[in-house]
């Protein structure tokens, strides 16, 4: 460990450093990028990164060829909605795993988190059932019957995503370390325990809030196999399903596809980037300053 | 306040009705009902090649509906992703009327009863395109019943570089006809470094693990032996066939005569400007007709020829691996099998066929396709289609994906030289005689 | 919990008693949490659990989804038939190896990056952006890149070759694969980690270092005894996040090996995706699936255990 990292915290040495390993990190996106600027090909021709030949038909291809467009539109709307149902849902219930036990939360916490341990292999057909017996959906009737419930919707896309287990137990980690006494200050006073939840606790806990977004629109952005088993028209599909259109087995089209997986990309960076603010409060604020 | 009490209820009205609804349909396999006059059918297309896609949305969908009057709704999925999907909908009843997949997930399908029959449709083509399909359409029966109308056709040749042969004192017009004679070649072909590692590989064979059983199979063919016996019931590769075509693999691969690197390594799926036969790493490759078409886009001007399948210089006759590709099957639950058919024979009419097999670059699938532009300016395709009479497929027996990577593993013991050839076909034999016992 | 009296039956609120100003009543005041977990734990129940035991249930039973005759019960023979299973044994090995060597490099090197992007200069939100980046890039298609990396004449052995070592098949050897999908999966799950522990530093007080620095304590110090204990929790959480995911690695062992050579790369989960998507046999795939959550469980359990400190 680099003694002069934690304290002193505008040393070049530690910024050098930093940049080294950013620019290690990201070099295989780079190379994607350069991948999406060259002719097909030239794929994989040269370990250059600067193409010969530059072109921008791969991201006309991935717009026209995979309707990145209409999936881009598809991602962003189901991924809004698994994000607001995270925010609120995952981080109230982890906030009372943490600070409002009730008589069985704990077994209770382990048995809901404990879900995230079971292969989606195994998860996947009886979530499909589910997803078709949905009640009152897609021509179904109160019982689920009837219909085709979810599947081939929006609204069975983000069946899934709406609370994620594991975001749960992000929350309840992170509240574990609140100060109880601010609540129990304010419960002398007669505040309710939303009111102290609201005004107390919610505003300390951006950075949670933050990478709760963060965390649950790459999960949902990202994931493949679900989309894939539920959706079967073309104006209900993701962005992955769209990247997939250039990975015909045999067949691969390597400028599009990176054209299109770095495109896919740049909206998942724009919300982390945003939200990476949050990040810049406690300890920053006060170090910068001494 | 957000979670109201009302709010409560309703949420455990829905987890109960959720419950009942999973319990209710979890388990049935009703097949769905449908209206009784169909005048519409879903596709799950076996591949998402652009040229497949727009020419199955833009012109035969089209063409097909404004004849029939029917709606089509297709999809498609890459047929490696296509198991997660089937497997949820036939469990759920929602499978589409008509889907495709490999030839070596079909006798599944057969044996749970999940795809129509189609030797009866099959008999209803005319003469001429009954004897036209003739090659492609063995590979999608199962105890000699049609049950997958193939799209295209597969089959692998070896390559190699005319400019190579010629440095290294090989004439490059000479046609090598036995395996001996080729592995003769390879050897004068490979190039090694001080310590004895092979710098560029004389003859290259697939052998990354489903790459393996196809190059075993093809050896196996080419001694004239089987994989499984007719009937269906045993292995037959552990067989004095079998031995000589392992023990030659092996021989390729390992040893200080070896004439090849990398083992393990899938170059067939590598970009086509990293194909060790253009990039100079190989002298000879087996290779697809696609990735051949690639590689001279991509370095114009590449001495590649393809020589015709060889066989063992003992054996009397030769098989390679190859035949009927992906195709579509029409599910036996369907209320619209006419329409199904319909929209079938239409994709395997000569001249769809023929535009569908060369956009995707493929082997088409019917003979009279080697007097098609497509096949008569590409020397690569003429080769091919040359060489179509030798291509035999995988055996169509229940479980073979499981047999196929059952061999596979013993087979790559062997590479590795864990145990010998003799050794692993018999432990190989005895585990896929346990499968195909099962799968009865 | 509280103490109590023998005459108060609710023994639980009893030291509530003398507060009037508490408006709710005492059981509903015990009971308020479950009023915040309610929604999330409800549909954790109905969309997560009940299909997880439906798979318990399926593990119980010889099925095939595609037949027509559903689940046929075989009581404990899918599990008893794991016992025998060499390759399952051999899948469990590799995926412990898996856990136990991506964990420690993935958490140690996202720990300092962490402590290094968290200070506010410009271009800062850039680098950290640029270090999460390789978490959300499509892994289908970086994989690609990476299967180039690793290749005969790829970017790895080039610099091997520059400085006089010899390059090798990285994904074809016995002995490096695992190591060479480790280090993809290092570099896949940094992002997530580091943005995990930057959250986790922002929740440490300011006040408690200048308090150190007064008192003489050099960084180090600092770090020890401030910076670590402050992460426990969310040390805590990466931990047992990263294997729970990790246990379960099967995409990146799909697109850089397919489990070979020699099955040195085949994880559990990569046995269970074959099993329940190549053979159709989701009884066998569920037996294996439920043994491998018995281990991530078990690992977890002790991981949380063993970094669960004190409150602090």
């Amino acid at each position: 460990m680099n003694r002069r990292t934690v304290v002193n915290r505008r040393s070049p040495g530690s910024v050098v450093a930093l940049a080294i390993a950013t620019l290690l990190v990201v070099s295989p996106f780079l190379w994607m990028i350069s991948l999406a600027f060259t002719p097909e090909k030239d794929a994989f021709g040269s370990v250059g990164l600067v193409p010969a030949h530059p072109t921008l038909d791969n991201f006309v291809t991935a717009f026209v060829d995979a309707h990145l467009g209409r999936a881009l539109v598809n991602s962003t709307i189901i991924t809004l909605v698994a994000v607001l149902t995270n925010c609120v849902a995952a981080v109230a219930a982890g906030y009372a795993f943490a600070l409002l036990p009730f008589p069985g939360s704990r077994p209770l916490f382990y048995l809901l988190i404990s879900t995230a341990a079971v292969p989606v292999s195994v998860t996947l057909i009886p979530l499909f059932l589910m997803a078709k017996g949905f009640p009152l959906a897609g021509g179904n009737d109160v019982l689920g019957a009837g219909g085709s419930g979810l599947l081939d919707s929006l609204g069975g896309v983000v069946l899934p995503y709406l609370v994620l287990p594991l975001n749960v137990f992000l929350a309840r980690q992170f509240f574990s370390t609140s100060d109880i006494s601010l609540a129990e200050a304010a419960r002398i006073d007669g505040a309710g325990e939303w009111v102290i939840f609201r005004r107390i606790y919610l505003p300390v806990a951006r950075p949670l809030v933050a990478v709760t977004a963060i965390f649950s629109f790459t999960a949902v952005w990202d994931d493949f196999l679900w989309p894939l088993v539920v959706t079967t028209s073309p104006q209900v599909q993701t962005v992955q399903l769209a990247i997939a259109r250039f990975e015909s087995s045999g067949n691969v089209r390597y400028g599009p596809l990176m054209a299109s997986a770095v495109l896919v990309t740049l909206p998942v960076l724009a919300v982390f980037l945003f939200n990476q603010r949050s990040f810049i409060s406690g300890l920053t604020d006060g170090s910068v300053k001494g | 306040m957000f979670i109201g009490v009302r709010r409560r209820w309703v949420g455990v009205a829905g987890a109960t009705a959720l419950v009942v609804a999973l319990t209710g349909c979890g388990l049935g396999t009703s097949p769905k009902k449908n209206e009784p006059t169909a005048t519409s059918i879903s596709v799950w297309f076996p591949g998402t090649n652009k040229t497949e896609i727009d020419l199955v949305t833009k012109t035969i969908v089209p063409a097909f509906e404004k004849d029939t009057g029917s709606k089509v709704a297709v999809t498609f999925v890459d047929w490696t992703d296509l198991s997660p999907k089937l497997n949820a909908a036939f469990a759920a009843g929602t499978a589409p009327d008509v889907f495709g997949h490999g030839p070596a997930a079909v006798a599944d399908f057969v044996v749970n009863d999940r795809v129509e029959p189609l030797t009866r449709y099959v008999a209803s083509l005319s003469k001429t395109d009954a004897e036209d399909l003739g090659t492609a359409l063995p590979g999608g029966q199962v105890k000699g019943t049609q049950y997958l109308i193939p799209l295209s056709m597969q089959g692998n040749l070896i390559a190699y570089r005319a400019d190579l042969f010629t440095a290294a004192g090989l004439d490059p017009n000479t046609p090598l006809p036995t395996w001996e004679s080729v592995l003769e070649a390879a050897k004068k072909l490979t190039k090694r470094d001080g310590s004895g590692k092979v710098t560029r590989a004389g003859l290259l064979l697939p052998s990354h693990p489903i790459g393996l059983q196809q190059t075993f199979a093809t050896l196996l063919g080419s001694a004239g032996g089987e994989q499984i016996t007719t009937d269906g019931t045993k292995a037959a590769f552990d067989s004095p066939a079998g031995e000589q075509a392992l023990k030659y693999l092996v021989d390729v691969y390992s040893g200080p005569n070896a004439v090849a690197d990398n083992l393990g390594a899938d170059y067939l799926d590598a970009p086509a400007a990293q194909q060790p036969i253009l990039t100079g790493d190989a002298a000879m490759e087996v290779q697809t007709p696609n990735n051949i078409q690639q590689m001279l886009l991509a370095k114009p001007g590449l001495q590649l020829r393809l020589l015709q399948p060889p066989k063992f210089a003992n054996a009397r006759s030769g098989a390679a691996l190859g035949g009927a590709g992906p195709g579509l099957m029409i599910n036996k639950d369907s209320k619209a099998k006419s329409l199904a058919w319909k929209f079938i024979s239409y994709l395997i009419s000569a001249k769809t066929s023929a535009t569908y097999t060369e956009g995707i670059g493929a082997l088409p699938m019917r003979a009279s396709a080697a007097n098609t532009d497509y096949v008569k300016t590409s020397p690569v395709l003429t080769a091919f289609v040359q060489a179509a009479g030798e291509f035999r497929p995988n055996p169509n027996v229940p479980g073979w994906t499981r047999i196929r990577d059952t061999l596979a593993k013993h087979l790559d013991q062997a590479m590795h030289r864990q145990v010998d050839p003799a050794t692993a076909l018999k432990q190989a034999a005895s585990e896929v005689n346990a499968i195909l016992a099962a799968g009865k | 919990m509280a103490t109590s009296t023998a005459t108060v039956p609710r023994p639980a609120a009893a030291h509530r008693e003398q507060q009037p100003t508490v408006r709710y009543s005492r059981p509903r005041r015990r009971w308020v949490g479950l009023a915040f977990v309610a929604p999330a734990a409800l549909y954790l129940v109905a969309f997560q659990l009940l299909p997880v035991l439906y798979g318990l249930a399926l593990s119980f039973t010889e099925y095939s989804p595609l037949s027509r005759s559903g689940p046929r019960p075989v009581g404990l023979a899918n599990y008893t038939r794991l016992l025998s299973n060499a390759d399952f044994g051999k899948a469990l090995l590799v995926t412990g190896r898996y856990v136990l060597q991506v964990l420690p490099a993935t958490v140690v090197i996202a720990l300092l990056l962490a402590v290094l992007a968290n200070r506010g200069f410009r271009g800062i939100g850039l680098a950290r952006s640029a270090l999460y980046v390789p978490h959300i890039v499509s892994l289908t298609a970086v994989s690609m890149v990476w299967l180039w990396l690793y290749s005969q004449h790829g970017l790895v052995n080039q610099v091997f070759d520059s400085v006089g070592l010899p390059g090798q098949g990285w994904l074809l050897g016995e002995g490096s694969a695992l190591n060479a999908v480790s280090a993809m999966r290092v570099w896949k799950a940094l992002g997530s980690n580091m943005v995990l522990l930057l959250a986790g530093l922002q929740v440490i007080p300011a006040a408690r270092y200048e308090a150190a620095r007064v008192d003489g304590a050099g960084p180090w110090q600092c770090f020890r005894h401030i910076t670590l204990p402050g992460l426990r929790p969310m040390l805590t959480y990466v931990v047992a996040m990263d294997i729970i995911f990790l246990a379960q690695g099967f995409a990146e062992i799909f697109v850089l090996t397919r489990g070979g050579p020699l099955a040195t790369t085949t994880t559990v989960n990569y046995l269970i995706w074959t099993e329940a998507f190549q053979y159709n046999q989701f009884g066998t795939a569920s037996a294996m699936a439920f043994v491998l959550f018995a281990f991530i469980v078990g690992f977890s359990f002790l991981a949380i255990r063993g970094l669960a400190g004190r409150r602090s």
